[in-house]
């Protein structure tokens, strides 16, 4: 018999990290799964409200305001914290973007030394910097997220240092990455992805898209066979950024 | 360009000056106020081709200082960029400064909104003088009355508009005072309406100058009724879409702290249509091309809200530049309702032009618009062609300076002239 499949995502704190056009990402994964008959829900859980976290497939956290940062911290403490640590070794499936990103490193550190506690679910930091960093980039992903080039655009601040155990998203083609120094993109530990590539990240990449959307898969069903789409405005829009950035 | 630093305070000293300030409507609030000032007789000194930082603001009152050194006339209304309003009050002295309201808009190049808000602040506690003029339903906006000492006019809606369901992406969901999340009242659009926090008790002014209905609302303009110092006006605004509701409401409000006549104010706006690519119409064939100037999210879902709702067929083109002046991240066209348009029947083509116009292909593919209703054109000649043939009006809707390229266009092919040389 054939099984009806569908995939769970959790938008978090979407009332607080929406900037830069991340809900294009939530647009983009249900798209792609209608496209296949793929059945989708996004539930949407706002700072207060509490849900059962083992019922969701796949985590999606965007990039926010500073101000509006702090107001998300305490609620995370507030419980939430361990059942999105629960959640990643389970296995289940982060997008996390941005400051979305830097939230499930250990800490972030101001660059007048004030120290901001973050979930410490993957093992990196991030530290301030003073200048923002700030323009179109690309990268190419490590062969276990497909290696496929990614283009996108980055804007912050903060310069982020994988530990030794993890593996990065990507490597810097053209850009900064991670923190400008050691070619480095965001993180890849078990079924997390984080990237600074906010703008959104997947409409152009639809590749990463589908390696996101076939780990949930893998993880709820055992198995994962995706049928290629037609993607040629998708084709179209990668390649007239990636020959802006770097001219081939 | 290099100026004795105090030149713009010399050369302004005593002249009685508007400025107006905020994220969206800057142009057309201005473009009322000078045309209400001018029809009442006087010499008004405007930065009309929208030159609106330090550098700008002072060739515009040099320029027409000319030999003299100081300008002809005695009023001046002045549009000035967010950032530049510090840098450009202390040396004009205001009498009157409107703020519009504050949306995300270009965040490359300020970061965010909040450090927009502080800029105008910062700015605004310079001119202890100057009246503010305030948008009583943006919480930002009106949050700048907190702790300064300038006599404040509120402006806006005293009503709801369009839908009212909760707001999931907004530029303002928390009280810029305590953090707590806000409740409403009623919406108007985006993030404004009749807030309240419930935890420290910030809330929403009642407006001095208040819309109190909206009667009719057309693709050429909308008929409102209006209160402002206790007397009631009826008034055509001739432009359309509820964010010129707002810029109506900002410049009666701002001619009302200055001193003019709100009656006089209400017969120029009927008479007000465009400014430079915000909602100008151009005949280059036998349909109407009107063109709509948007370059971020909130006024781009107003536009598409707008379209959505005239309930006949209609051709679009979208042009989307990323350069300097529209902001190099383009991702915004993600938090837009573009979805508006793939449920809309009367959409029969749209055209997507510009350097990125392959982004804003892939968005509408994704808004879930027919692949073969959308065309990839950057040729400007074959869109000029297009709009001279359409059979169904078209509404073109770039930003920045895809709207200038587009606007040359259309001017050079209908012999339109250049917004500088409209004659009072």
């Amino acid at each position: 018999m054939e099984v009806i499949m569908e995939l769970k995502i959790c938008h978090l704190y979407p009332e607080v990290l929406n900037l830069y056009g991340d809900r294009g990402n939530i647009i983009c994964m249900r798209r792609r799964l209608e496209w296949r008959g793929i059945g989708c829900s996004v539930d949407l859980l706002r700072i207060g409200e509490k849900a059962d976290f083992t019922q969701y497939d796949i985590f999606f956290i965007g990039g926010g305001q500073d101000f509006e940062q702090e107001v998300l911290l305490g609620d995370l403490r507030d419980g939430k914290d361990k059942s999105l640590i629960a959640a990643v070794e389970d296995g289940r499936t982060f997008l996390t973007i941005c400051g979305g990103y830097q939230m499930m490193g250990h800490y972030y550190e101001t660059h007048d030394g004030v120290k901001c506690e973050f979930l410490g679910a993957v093992d990196f930091c991030t530290v301030g910097a003073d200048v923002r960093m700030i323009d179109n980039y690309c990268f190419k992903l490590g062969a276990e997220s497909g290696g496929s080039t990614v283009v996108g655009f980055e804007n912050h601040s903060g310069k982020t240092y994988l530990g030794a155990g993890v593996n990065p998203l990507g490597r810097v083609i053209k850009g900064n990455g991670n923190n400008g120094e050691d070619g480095t993109e965001g993180v890849r530990y078990k079924n997390v992805f984080g990237s600074y590539s906010h703008g959104p990240i997947l409409p152009k990449n639809p590749q990463l898209c589908d390696v996101i959307l076939e780990s949930a898969l893998v993880r709820k069903y055992g198995k994962a066979e995706l049928e290629p789409l037609t993607d040629s405005f998708e084709v179209q829009a990668h390649d007239a950024v990636y020959k802006m950035i770097t001219g081939a | 360009m290099f100026f004795k630093k105090d030149v713009l305070a010399d050369v302004s000293e005593g002249m009685d000056i508007i400025v107006v300030t905020g994220t969206n409507g800057k142009t057309t609030t201005a473009n009322m106020l000078e045309s209400a000032l001018t029809e009442s007789g006087q010499k008004v000194l405007a930065n009309k081709s929208g030159a609106n930082l330090l550098s700008g603001v002072t060739a515009e009152f040099c320029c027409a200082a000319g030999g003299t050194g100081k300008p002809s006339g005695k009023i001046a209304v002045i549009e000035c960029d967010e950032g530049a309003l510090k840098q450009v009050v202390p040396l004009i002295k205001p009498k009157v400064i409107v703020v519009t309201n504050l949306f995300r808009d270009q965040l490359d190049r300020y970061g965010e909104v909040m450090h927009t808000l502080e800029q105008i602040k910062t700015g605004i506690e310079k001119v202890p003088d100057a009246v503010l003029c305030l948008n009583s339903g943006d919480s930002l906006v009106s949050s700048i009355a907190l702790g300064v000492k300038n006599k404040v006019v509120y402006y806006g809606l005293d009503m709801p508009f369009g839908d009212q369901n909760p707001r999931v992406v907004s530029d303002a969901i928390h009280c810029v005072r305590c953090g707590a999340e806000y409740r409403y009242n009623f919406y108007t659009y985006a993030h404004l309406g009749d807030f309240y926090c419930p935890n420290c008790g910030y809330k929403r002014c009642r407006p001095e100058v208040a819309v109190t209905s909206i009667d009719q609302m057309d693709a050429d303009g909308t008929d409102i009724q209006l209160v402002a110092g206790g007397e009631e006006y009826s008034a055509r605004i001739g432009l359309p879409a509820i964010y010129n509701v707002y810029n109506a409401a900002a410049a009666v409000a701002a001619y009302y702290a200055f001193g003019s006549d709100v009656g006089q104010m209400i017969d120029t706006l009927s008479r007000i249509h465009s400014s430079f690519g915000r909602m100008e119409t151009f005949k280059p064939g036998r349909q109407p091309v009107q063109m709509i100037l948007v370059k971020n999210p909130a006024g781009c879902t107003q536009t598409i809200e707008f379209l959505t709702s005239l309930g006949k067929d209609y051709v679009l083109i979208l042009g989307l530049n990323d350069r300097t002046a529209d902001g190099h991240d383009i991702s915004w066209i993600w938090d837009a309702d573009y979805e508006k348009f793939a449920a809309d029947p009367h959409v029969l083509k749209v055209y997507v032009t510009g350097d990125r116009a392959e982004d804003m292909q892939l968005r509408l593919k994704y808004a879930g618009l027919a692949e073969d209703k959308i065309c990839l054109e950057k040729r400007t000649e074959n869109l000029l062609e297009t709009m001279k043939t359409s059979s169904a009006p078209v509404f073109v809707m770039p930003n920045y300076t895809s709207m200038l390229e587009l606007r040359k266009l259309l001017s050079d092919a209908t012999g339109a002239r250049e917004f500088w040389e409209k004659q009072e």
